[in-house]
């Protein structure tokens, strides 16, 4: 009926406000369940008289009231149980009570009047099951001295006393860390990892160039270099090439400075990219005309360092070119890079073992 | 003998009385109020009534059910009276007004006979000098 969806949206919506104060985290000093759960049992028997809705104000209030004659009535109940001289109180207190509170409303029936609107009225029950409250939360007992195996310090302090809290928690003692961490063990032993890491990434990338200069060999007929094993043309000028960026950039620097290379007789560009090494083979094209040189550069960054011309005349291995934009840190790593090559290329004995 | 017998009437009253209640108690295990006993418990307990019998506990949420049912039923019959009294055409009141409405000047009127005195703002202003005479007002 209509009648009844309304008031039931009415108590409906002090259910959810039930459920909102339940879940807050609070103790409920408040007793904020028990007020919400008196407005539902108010609010239904409101209907059940008749009214069709009720305002937000006069159920609170009602509740409220209601909430105290409870207690009102408990409290009168236990008086006159106490005033027997039990603790417990019985069906005549209550009856002394019921009578106590109905006085001002002249001469009571006794429990009659109750009986009698319990057979009149229909069951009504409350609207939704409610769970026992107020819920007890388990408190932890701090165990006795007994219990902890301890004896109590002084004479004067029982043993079935809760103990003591261990010294630690209020005398700050100090704590010693077992793990022995020397920082600068730590610095070398990190330093030597990244060279030897760095070691493999360019022996990987020499090894990809002897591929490809061996390959480029042996298509161009034009080359300048002469009768020579390639290891020799390729080992003394290995040019390490700082290139700009990391995508696309590395084949268009590679044709750049082909003839350079060739000039220095054949040999690899190496490129230092820790990012892609996926042995990818760049393709030297083959340098049978010069072609025209042409620089991409991605914006912002400069290009600082030796001119191509210093590359072409025959130096004492390496040149590198620094790029602005790296860290300190990056050169750094070139710059051991370069003495590895170095290095390398005054052994050439040690190519056998790349 | 003539003492004997109103004695006699008045034990026989109750007697019935006592058997009628304890006839009520009985029928009480199967009623369930409108209020949770699980509500009335926790009162209970907050007052310091002890006691393990749940027809007690019930007999105390009806009687607690009697009272809010006679306030409610009071209050109904002010609103009614309230709707009786407001001149209006009988079309409106007929298909709109017929809307029952527990308000707070309905339930401060029922709650005045159980001797609670419940005064509810009629309105709220926002400052002193609200809805006063505008020539009165310090500008």
């Amino acid at each position: 009926m209509a009648l009844n969806e309304k008031s039931k949206t009415n108590s409906e919506t002090l259910i959810p406000s039930s459920t909102n104060t339940i879940t807050r985290a609070r103790p409920s000093a408040t007793d904020e369940f028990g007020r919400s759960t008196a407005k539902i049992a108010v609010a239904q028997l409101c209907e059940a008289t008749g009214f069709h809705a009720v305002k937000d104000s006069a159920l609170e209030s009602f509740s409220d009231i209601v909430i105290r004659y409870l207690i009102d009535f408990s409290k009168t109940a236990k008086f006159y149980s106490n005033l027997a001289g039990r603790s417990q109180c019985t069906v005549f207190d209550l009856l002394r009570a019921w009578e106590d509170l109905q006085a001002p409303l002249g001469f009571s029936n006794g429990m009659k009047e109750i009986m009698n609107y319990a057979e009149s009225m229909p069951e009504t029950p409350f609207a939704q099951p409610i769970p026992n409250f107020p819920v007890i939360r388990e408190r932890k007992i701090i165990p006795s001295f007994i219990q902890m195996g301890e004896t109590p310090p002084g004479k004067h302090i029982p043993a079935w006393l809760p103990a003591l809290p261990d010294p630690h928690t209020y005398i700050h003692t100090p704590v010693w860390d077992e793990r022995v961490s020397d920082p600068r063990e730590d610095k070398v032993e990190q330093a030597r990892q990244r060279r030897k890491a760095e070691r493999s990434l360019l022996n990987l990338q020499k090894r990809l160039l002897l591929c490809n200069g061996n390959r480029n060999r042996n298509e161009s007929t034009e080359t300048t270099t002469t009768g020579s094993d390639p290891d020799e043309d390729v080992a003394p000028a290995v040019l390490p090439v700082k290139l700009p960026i990391v995508d696309g950039d590395r084949v268009s620097v590679l044709e750049a400075f082909a003839p350079a290379i060739e000039k220095l007789g054949g040999g690899g560009v190496l490129c230092d990219d820790d990012d892609e090494i996926d042995g990818e083979k760049t393709v030297i094209p083959a340098a049978t005309a010069r072609p025209t040189v042409h620089f991409k550069f991605k914006s912002g960054k400069k290009f600082i360092g030796e001119s191509l011309d210093d590359r072409n005349k025959k130096r004492d291995a390496l040149h590198t070119i620094f790029l602005v934009g790296r860290e300190d840190e990056r050169d750094d790593k070139k710059r051991r890079a370069e003495y590895i090559l170095r290095q390398s290329m005054e052994n050439r004995q040690e190519l056998t073992l790349l | 003998m003539n003492q004997n017998q109103p004695q006699s009437s008045s034990s026989e009253g109750r007697a019935d009385d006592d058997s009628a209640l304890s006839d009520f108690l009985a029928s009480l295990v199967d009623y369930t109020p409108t209020i949770p006993d699980e509500l009335v418990e926790h009162y209970l307990a907050k007052s310091g009534f002890q006691c393990p019998d749940v027809r007690l506990t019930r007999l105390v949420a009806v009687a607690t059910q009697k009272f809010v049912a006679e306030v409610a039923g009071d209050a109904l019959q002010h609103c009614k009276a309230r709707q009786a009294t407001i001149p209006k055409d009988k079309r409106d009141r007929q298909q709109k007004d017929r809307r029952l409405v527990l308000t707070m000047e309905d339930l401060s009127k029922a709650l005045r006979e159980y001797g609670v005195n419940i005064r509810h703002q009629e309105y709220f202003a926002d400052s002193p000098s609200t809805g006063m005479d505008p020539a009165t007002r310090d500008e």
